[in-house]
């Protein structure tokens, strides 16, 4: 059973090594489009082998993280935690996760919009609700 | 063949005892269900070394029974004048107990047997550590000034036995000190930090004690620090302790120029014997503190002048010309006296110090409180403080105080796991203004089992003495470094050569941005877990992202590694309970 087991997460770890190293060939071909460069072979599955083992290491981080801030779900401020060691990378993820947030606000607005018009009992309730998600989505 | 063997034990019973000894600490025979048989095998490894081996093993065949007596009286007769001491029982367990007791003592005479090989010494690592922690502990409770020489005779076998030996080397010494320490605090109830005790600066502390109570403290204070700061500059490990009572001091008490004196006469007395123990950093750190403290304290203006010819190293000068420039920022006029008369309205504090001085971190305790009582006469927070942490014996308080500074113990657990090569502490209070030091003061001692009430409250004391000395402050605020000596001399001693210039610039500007880096980190940290004060849990944190914490290996290892006896004792209170455990406050 063990074994069996085993081999399943071997298998399936297989699979996700394969994945990786194809997206990792096709953002190689694009970068090589871009900017006229060559990648070799042993390149792309060094790189590829890389991402894995860091994704596997960023896991375990962010499981870290989450449970340091006494809570069993990873949420953004965890993955921003992660991305802070390299500058350009926070930035980045920062930008993103705000438009995200933004995005989901206007999101709820409109659902907001839509429900305040097909049933106005619950306008009140539901906009309580909406400010308090979208303050716990900026929180987040 | 196992009962023959059983039968034909009785004739020999007189001499298995000893035989079992030997034979348990022989490798060979690790599980040895009958002693005697076992023993008879023993005996005969010597006379016919390579085939007993395997008849040991299997404890005895028929062949060897015959021989095995002959060879067994033969042997018993070559073995008694060694174990004439041993008081040999016919139980096994008697003599298994017997082995684990003398083991110390009989290892040196096993080793020079031929055939007799020693038991596996380490089947890790942290089992020898951990025993010759308990047993020091042991020794350690049951203090009397009869027991510095047990301790001493017993740190000495245990330095012969253990395997790192510069580990060893320190817990042996430590030992040492410690019981020298606290046989002086008890005669002087002065709070004198075990981990210096060497004999120059017990000798010291002696000196110190015809002074005033606070001269002393002062002193033994001092001395220690300047043992610290003797031992980073001699070898690169510093003790967290001394790091943790300096961090106290130096926030707390005032300093001045005579302090700065007594830390430079401490350093030059303090010159050989020191054990190192911990790392550099943080005897630098506790230097700096100490030096701040003395200065603080600036009980004895005459000592520290006689310590001061003394002083020999560059370093310590730069230090305390550093500390004295924030001892006069601080509360340099009054400070002795200001000393003086909190040290004497430290109310419980000198009785409480001087239990607390019993154990290492009661002392660093003792002195905290005394830091504490002699800046904040009026104030009752210290002396609650200073008695949570007598209670607690916990070094980890001077941590709370300095939480501010992340940095430090960012850097003190940083640099404890990375190369001690760098450990430095960027918070080098050189001629930085009172205020200045308390907000980036924070050395963080070991950061485990900290007492975080008390961190707080050391807080709140921190801007109270902010604008005292501000209003006395004569520099320009300045962000603290590591003083430049500390990092060359680590450096020095762990590269084994010296630096050129450029290089030392090169690393300095490194060791900054690293402890930049790392205080960063640490801040986040905390800030991440909603907290506003640096735990312990930020800083394993941080080294599992460093990758020196790993799933393989858990803190506690590190530490027991690493630090020195004292620290584990405090950072893992259950492996010294005793099966003890009181609940933290």
């Amino acid at each position: 059973m063990a074994a069996a087991a085993g081999e399943e997460q071997e298998m399936l770890a297989q699979r996700l090594k394969a994945a990786v190293h194809y997206t990792v060939g096709c953002l190689c071909e694009e970068v090589e489009e871009d900017k006229d460069v060559q990648f070799s072979k042993q390149i792309v599955a060094a790189i590829s082998d890389i991402a894995f083992r860091q994704c596997e290491i960023f896991a375990k981080d962010l499981e870290m993280f989450a449970r340091h801030a006494k809570r069993t779900t990873v949420t953004a401020e965890d993955v921003k935690l992660l991305a802070r060691r390299s500058n350009s990378l926070l930035k980045y993820i920062t930008q993103k996760s705000e438009e995200l947030a933004s995005s989901n606000m206007e999101q709820k607005e409109k659902k907001k919009k839509k429900s305040s018009t097909s049933k106005r009992e619950r306008t009140p309730e539901e906009q309580e609700a909406s400010v308090t998600e979208n303050e716990d989505s900026n929180m987040a | 063949m196992l009962k023959r063997v059983m039968q034909s034990q009785p004739p020999v019973s007189p001499l298995a005892p000893r035989i079992s000894y030997h034979e348990n600490i022989q490798e060979v025979h690790s599980e040895v269900p009958s002693k005697r048989a076992s023993s008879m095998g023993e005996l005969q490894l010597p006379d016919v070394a390579p085939e007993d081996i395997p008849i040991t093993v299997f404890h005895m065949k028929k062949k060897r029974k015959k021989l095995s007596i002959s060879e067994f009286a033969r042997a018993a007769e070559r073995r008694l004048p060694q174990y004439q001491a041993q008081s040999t029982l016919d139980s096994t367990i008697m003599t298994r107990s017997l082995r684990m007791s003398l083991g110390s003592l009989l290892a040196p005479d096993t080793v020079e047997k031929r055939g007799l090989m020693r038991r596996r010494k380490i089947h890790k690592a942290v089992d020898m550590q951990e025993f010759e922690g308990r047993v020091e502990q042991n020794m350690l409770k049951s203090k009397g000034q009869n027991y510095l020489v047990d301790s001493q005779s017993a740190s000495g076998i245990r330095t012969s036995i253990l395997t790192s030996d510069a580990e060893m080397m320190m817990n042996s010494t430590e030992l040492f000190v410690q019981s020298q320490l606290d046989e002086q605090n008890q005669n002087k109830s002065s709070t004198l930090e075990p981990q210096l005790s060497d004999s120059k600066t017990s000798a010291q502390r002696s000196l110190i004690s015809d002074a005033d109570q606070e001269k002393t403290r002062l002193e033994g204070l001092v001395s220690s620090v300047s043992t610290n700061e003797r031992r980073t500059q001699r070898s690169s490990k510093s003790s967290n302790l001394d790091r943790e009572h300096v961090e106290r001091m130096t926030d707390v008490s005032p300093e001045t120029p005579a302090k700065q004196q007594e830390e430079k006469q401490d350093h030059s007395h303090q010159s050989n014997p020191m054990a190192e123990i911990s790392f550099s950093e943080e005897e630098m750190v506790c230097n700096k503190m100490y030096d701040r403290i003395a200065a603080g304290h600036g009980a004895s203006a005459g000592y520290s002048e006689r310590l001061e010819k003394k002083l020999s190293e560059k370093a310590e000068l730069q230090i305390t010309a550093a500390r004295d420039s924030r001892v006069e920022t601080e509360m340099a006029p009054s400070a002795g006296e200001e000393l003086a008369e909190g040290s004497v309205g430290a109310h419980g504090s000198p009785g409480a110090e001087r239990e607390i001085t019993r154990g290492i971190g009661a002392e660093s305790l003792g002195r905290h409180s005394h830091a504490f009582s002699s800046c904040h006469k009026p104030e009752v927070i210290p002396f609650n403080e200073t008695d949570e942490q007598e209670d607690e014996l916990q070094d980890q308080a001077i941590m709370l105080e300095f939480n501010s500074s992340v940095e430090e113990s960012a850097e003190d657990k940083t640099e404890r796991s990375a190369s001690q090569e760098v450990s430095m502490k960027t918070p080098a209070f050189v001629r930085a203004p009172a205020s200045n030091l308390l907000v980036s003061t924070p050395r963080v001692a070991e950061p485990d089992a900290p007492s975080f009430p008390q961190r707080s409250a050391l807080q709140q004391l921190q801007p109270k003495t902010v604008p005292m000395r501000s209003g006395t402050s004569q520099r320009k605020p300045r962000e603290p470094q590591v003083p430049r000596s500390l990092i060359r001399e680590i450096f020095r001693h762990f590269a084994k050569m010296p630096m050129t210039r450029d290089a030392f610039k090169v690393v300095e500007k490194c060791s900054e941005k690293y402890f930049k880096q790392l205080s960063n980190d640490l801040e986040t940290y905390a800030h991440h877990a909603g907290r506003k004060t640096v735990e312990a849990a930020d800083l394993e944190v941080l080294m599992r992202r460093q990758g020196l914490v790993t799933d393989r290996m858990p803190l506690n290892v590190l530490i027991e590694r690493y630090l020195p006896l004292e620290y584990r004792k405090l950072l893992i209170p259950i492996a010294v309970s005793g099966n003890k455990v009181i609940p933290r406050k």
